[in-house]
């Protein structure tokens, strides 16, 4: 057994063309993810009576389940109960089960941004007549920002490699690319290869991103 | 000026931390709080300004008088404009510079333009001595300079009265010294003040009226001479031995 470089290297930017795919699949989520976690993190941040309880349950469970098993149970199992699902397209529904899953992940992560900053200084602004809302905009989420950056990179270098679960529902993305061509070839060994580099450049190139934001973030106070 | 009438706070059930307090302050007094640890004082204190809701009782501060038993949040709020407070751990917004944590509430609570604010905060910086750290975020100065900045800070509202929450508690002994100076140059410009203080000594010098505190109540009450140099209370004298040994 032996690698082969030539095919290799021929398949990498066949495989590569289908990052448009797997980019677009994270940001769209990633956005939406965002979405769902700044909500889920000011219910469970404000105590909303009932509300934050579900939430919390709801946390657990996604946390406490494997995201294959969630897209499956929506995009098959949830299909027989919602002419919705049943309709949809696999790249909606992965993008659907993406945005939920990493939503629970990013409300934690500004969960604990905003509980980082401490009582004090609430109690300081509230003493000197603040209103909740001057004290939560002008004190508490700029300092909650540079708190939660760092966790909310991880989330999307997270996302970013989830995004790869999309080839299971036959979504032809950079993991979907890669297993059609394999199973024509039967160079399984380059053809998967392919894949763990185009991930782990794209993951790398983040990382770095993310290296400098923290640095910035830490130099301002 | 300060008027607390039957104040009372009781956390959870049963954990009586004040009994019906009563008590009056008049314009220009500097009144210290003494007592041993767990006796209510900072509670009393927090009240004033309802950090801590009180369970029962009223509190005037200037024209605001707030009732414990139908408080609304503008009410409150406009309580807390009558005081201004200074904590034990000074509390600084920390991603605001010495000069924006006196301008904050001035812009925000005040609605003074930009410009005047930033004149007052330069004002009250300069009372403190802290003038030439004004662009300095709290992580870069000392315990002494953040509280010298939270004094600022409280200075520069106006306020009605200024509360103290034992303030070089949290302070390296080194550092005590230049606080306390800043706060006795308050008291003797007659800045009516409320201070919760372990420094018995700082407390006979600057203050003109001295509440001792025990077990929730205020147990007794008089000028330094009285209550310091001259105690009735048995309980009062105990303390004394005990703090001053």
């Amino acid at each position: 057994m032996r690698f082969n470089w030539e095919y290799f290297f021929e398949t990498l930017p066949l495989i590569a063309s289908k990052l448009n795919v797997t980019l677009s699949l994270t940001l769209i989520s990633a956005f939406f993810s965002l979405v769902i976690g700044i909500m889920f993190a000011l219910i469970s941040y404000y105590n909303v009576k009932g509300l934050s309880q579900l939430l919390r349950v709801w946390v657990s469970f996604i946390r406490g389940t494997p995201v294959a098993t969630q897209l499956f149970f929506f995009y098959y199992g949830m299909a027989n109960i919602s002419s919705i699902i049943l309709n949809m397209s696999p790249t909606v529904a992965v993008a659907v089960i993406m945005s939920l899953n990493m939503g629970a992940f990013v409300s934690e992560s500004i969960r604990g941004a905003l509980i980082s900053v401490d009582e004090g200084q609430r109690e300081a602004a509230m003493s000197l007549g603040m209103s909740g809302w001057q004290m939560t905009t002008r004190i508490v989420i700029p300092q909650a920002v540079r708190v939660a950056l760092p966790p909310l990179f991880n989330d999307l270098i997270n996302l970013f490699k989830m995004s790869s679960l999309a080839f299971l529902v036959g979504v032809r993305d950079v993991m979907g690319a890669a297993k059609i061509e394999s199973t024509q070839t039967f160079l399984f060994f380059e053809c998967y290869a392919c894949v763990m580099v185009i991930y782990w450049i794209i993951t790398l190139m983040l990382t770095f991103v993310q290296r400098r934001l923290e640095t910035r973030c830490n130099a301002i106070y | 000026m300060i008027e607390v009438r039957n104040l009372s706070k009781t956390f959870g059930e049963s954990t009586e931390v004040l009994k019906d307090i009563s008590f009056r302050i008049n314009k220009n007094d500097v009144v210290a709080v003494l007592g041993p640890s767990g006796t209510g004082k900072s509670t009393m204190l927090r009240c004033l300004n309802y950090l801590c809701v009180p369970t029962t009782g009223t509190i005037r501060i200037g024209d605001v008088t707030v009732d414990a038993a139908h408080h609304t949040k503008a009410e409150v709020r406009n309580l807390r404009r009558q005081s201004a407070m200074v904590f034990q751990s000074y509390n600084l917004f920390k991603n605001k510079t010495a000069k924006e944590n006196v301008m904050e509430a001035l812009v925000t609570v005040q609605k003074k333009p930009k410009a005047e604010a930033e004149e007052i905060a330069l004002k009250f910086l300069k009372k403190v001595g802290m003038l030439d750290r004004q662009d300095f975020y709290p992580s870069k100065m000392s315990g002494g300079q953040q509280q010298r900045v939270g004094i600022a800070r409280a200075l520069a509202v106006n306020p009605n009265v200024l509360l103290f929450d034992e303030p070089t508690s949290a302070l390296d002994p080194e550092l005590v010294g230049e606080v306390l100076n800043t706060i006795k140059q308050l008291a003797e410009e007659e800045t009516t003040m409320i201070l919760v203080t372990h420094e018995i000594r700082f407390a006979r010098n600057v203050a003109n009226r001295i509440l001792f505190m025990d077990g929730g109540r205020i147990a007794a009450d008089g000028t330094p001479e009285e209550i310091i140099d001259d105690p009735q209370n048995p309980r009062l004298r105990q303390f004394l031995n005990f703090v001053s040994k």
